[in-house]
C-alpha cells in the first residue's frame, strides 16, 4: 500500500499514536517516516531475524584472534566483513570459516547438521551416510513396535551397509 | 481461460482460512559469490545461465516460463508483481541485475539475484504445501542438474544468510483470521509459534501489516529438519489455527453485532463513490467472513480475487495508465460496485 501522508511510495512504517486522548494510526514510507521522526528504529528493534546484529552481539568485542586477518580464498571476504554485514561473502565462506560460523548457526537453527534434500551431485558418502541413519532410525521404530522380524533384517541392512563403506574408503 | 486462471482466482482446500501456500527454495551456484558481491554483468551471466538451463531442459514446464528483466519493468508493474506475492518486496527495490522468470499462471516463479542466486517459488490455492513442493522440488532437481549448486555437507544448500542454510525452504500458509485478529488472540498466538520454530507475519512478510486480516504462517528453522517434516509440522499447525479461527468466527457471527457491521460493510462495498485500498482491504475481510457464515451469498474466489486486483500498483498496470489516488479510489469502488451488484 501507499504512503497516507504522500501517498507516492511504499508504506514502510505503522504508526500509532495517542495525543491528548486521541488515537491515530496512520502507514507511512520510510522518507515520510523520517520526516515525522518515527518509524525506522523500531522497525528494527522489532526484527528478531537481523542477522547483522545478531552476529555482531554475538561475537561481542572479542572476535577470535585469527579470523581478523584471514581471508576467504575465493571471495576475499574477511570474518569481520561477514560480522559486520551479517552476510556471508561465498559458498566457500561456510568451509574457510566454518569454526566461527558454527555457534551462530547452532543457535539460530539448534541444530548442526542437514537432514533434508541432498543434490544428485553430491558425494556418494554423504548418500551412504544418509541411508544409514535413515535405516537406523526405521530400525528404532520397529524396535518401538516390537516388530522385531523386520528390525533383525534391518539390522542386518545396516551392518552390511557400514561394511560396504568401509570396503570402499580402503 | 482455465489454462492461465491465477492461484488467487481459485478457492482451494480450508480455503474459508487458507488463502494460499507458497514453498520457496534459496539456492546459489556454487562458482560465484553471493549476488551482494556480484557486479550487474555477473548477475545478467548468472540469469543467461538459468535461463539457457531452463530451455535446454526437455521438461514440459520450460515452456511455460517467460524471463522477465526487471530494469525493464515500470513501477506499476513491478509493485503489482509483489501485491500479487509473485516477488518479495526487497526484490522490487534496485532492479538493475534482477530477473524473474515467471510461468504464465504465475503459480512458479524464479527470482534471480534476490539475496541469493535463485529463488524458486511456488504459489498454489488453498493448503496445498505438497503439491506446491512438489513441484518446486522438481523444478530445483532439474536446474541442479544443470547448474550445479552449492551444497556443503553437514550445512546442506548454502545461502548469503545464515538463517537459510540446510533445506533452503521457506514454506507458508497465507491465512485469513479476521476473527483472530479483531479477538487480539494473534498477539499471544505470535509469542507461542516463536518458541516452535514458526513465524506468523503480516502480509508482505517481515514488518509488515496484516491487511483485511491476512497473515503469512511460515518456518523458520532450515537446518537439521528435513523438507517433509517441516511442511507436516507446518501443517498442523496451520491446521489448528484454522479450527480456532473457524470457532471463534461462528460465535462472533451469531452476535446480532457482528451480522449488522458485516452486512453494512457490504453496502459501503457496492455503493461507495471513493474507495481507498485500506477500506477495501477492510469491508472485503469482513464480507469474506461473512460469506464463510452463510451470512452472504456470494462466491469466496471473487472476494479473493478483488483483494489481490484492487491494490494500487496492480490497479494501475491493468488501467494502462496513470491514475492519481482519487481516480484509483473511484476505480475501485466502480469496479467493486460492478462485482458484488452483479
Amino acid at each position: 500500500m501507499l504512503c497516507e501522508l504522500c501517498g507516492k511510495h511504499q508504506a514502510t512504517t505503522y504508526s500509532k499514536t495517542i495525543i491528548n486522548g486521541e488515537y491515530t494510526e496512520m502507514y507511512l514510507c520510510s522518507e515520510c517516516a523520517k520526516a515525522k521522526g518515527i518509524g525506522i528504529n523500531n522497525i528494527f528493534s522489532q526484527t528478531a531475524t537481523d542477522f547483522s546484529s545478531f552476529l555482531g552481539s554475538f561475537f561481542g568485542g572479542g572476535l577470535p584472534s585469527r579470523t581478523s586477518a584471514t581471508r576467504c580464498k575465493s571471495c576475499g571476504s574477511a570474518f569481520t566483513d561477514i560480522a559486520r554485514s551479517g552476510k556471508v561473502g561465498c559458498a566457500e565462506c561456510y568451509s574457510n570459516f566454518y569454526e566461527e560460523l558454527l555457534p551462530s548457526i547452532q543457535k539460530i537453527h539448534g541444530n548442526i547438521q542437514h537432514r533434508g534434500k541432498i543434490p544428485t551431485g553430491a558425494s556418494a558418502e554423504v548418500k551412504r551416510k544418509r541411508d544409514i541413519e535413515k535405516t537406523k532410525r526405521e530400525l528404532e521404530q520397529a524396535v518401538k513396535e516390537e516388530n522385531f522380524e523386520l528390525a533383525v533384517k534391518l539390522r542386518d541392512k545396516i551392518k552390511e551397509m557400514e561394511g560396504g563403506g568401509n570396503h570402499d574408503s580402503n | 481461460m482455465t489454462a492461465t486462471e491465477k492461484w488467487y482466482e481459485k478457492s482451494g482446500e480450508q480455503g474459508d482460512v487458507v488463502i494460499s501456500s507458497r514453498i520457496r527454495l534459496a539456492r546459489n551456484l556454487k562458482n560465484y559469490p553471493f549476488p551482494h558481491l556480484l557486479s550487474v554483468q555477473q548477475k545478467t551471466e548468472i540469469a543467461m545461465k538459468v535461463k539457457e538451463a531452463l530451455e535446454q531442459s526437455n521438461s514440459y514446464i520450460a515452456k511455460e516460463f517467460q524471463f522477465i528483466s526487471m530494469s525493464e519493468l515500470s513501477a506499476a508493474q513491478t509493485g503489482s508483481l509483489m501485491e500479487r506475492h509473485i516477488i518479495s518486496p526487497e526484490f522490487a527495490n534496485d532492479r538493475k541485475g534482477k530477473y524473474l522468470l515467471l510461468t504464465k499462471d504465475e503459480t512458479v516463479s524464479i527470482m534471480i539475484n534476490e539475496e541469493d542466486h535463485l529463488r524458486i517459488q511456488v504459489l498454489t490455492e488453498g493448503l496445498s504445501l505438497e503439491k506446491a513442493y512438489e513441484t518446486a522440488d522438481k523444478i530445483d532437481t532439474l536446474l541442479d542438474n544443470a547448474l550445479g549448486f552449492a551444497f556443503h555437507d553437514k550445512l546442506g544448500y548454502l545461502t548469503q544468510c545464515p538463517t537459510n542454510i540446510g533445506t533452503g525452504l521457506r514454506a507458508s500458509v497465507m491465512l485469513h483470521l479476521p476473527s483472530l485478529q479483531s479477538s487480539k488472540v494473534v498477539e499471544r498466538l505470535k509469542d507461542n509459534l516463536s518458541k516452535i520454530g514458526l513465524t506468523l507475519r503480516g502480509t508482505f512478510g517481515e514488518g509488515t501489516q496484516a491487511l483485511g486480516g491476512m497473515y503469512q504462517l511460515s518456518n523458520q528453522v532450515t537446518l537439521g529438519i528435513s523438507e517433509e517434516t517441516a511442511i507436516e509440522n507446518l501443517k498442523s499447525v496451520a491446521m489448528q489455527i484454522i479450527e480456532n479461527e473457524r470457532s471463534v468466527r461462528s460465535q462472533f457471527c451469531k452476535r446480532t453485532e457482528t451480522q449488522d457491521y458485516i452486512m453494512r460493510c457490504l453496502g459501503t462495498l457496492k455503493y461507495a463513490v471513493l474507495m481507498s485500498n485500506q477500506e477495501s482491504m477492510k469491508l472485503l475481510s469482513a464480507v469474506r467472513m461473512g460469506i464463510n457464515e452463510k451470512l452472504i451469498e456470494e462466491d469466496i474466489a471473487k472476494v479473493t480475487k478483488l483483494m489481490i486486483i484492487l491494490q494500487p500498483y496492480t490497479l494501475i498496470k491493468n488501467a494502462e495508465k496513470e491514475l492519481s489516488p482519487t481516480q484509483r479510489d473511484l476505480l475501485r469502488a466502480e469496479m467493486l460496485k460492478e462485482a458484488l451488484n452483479q
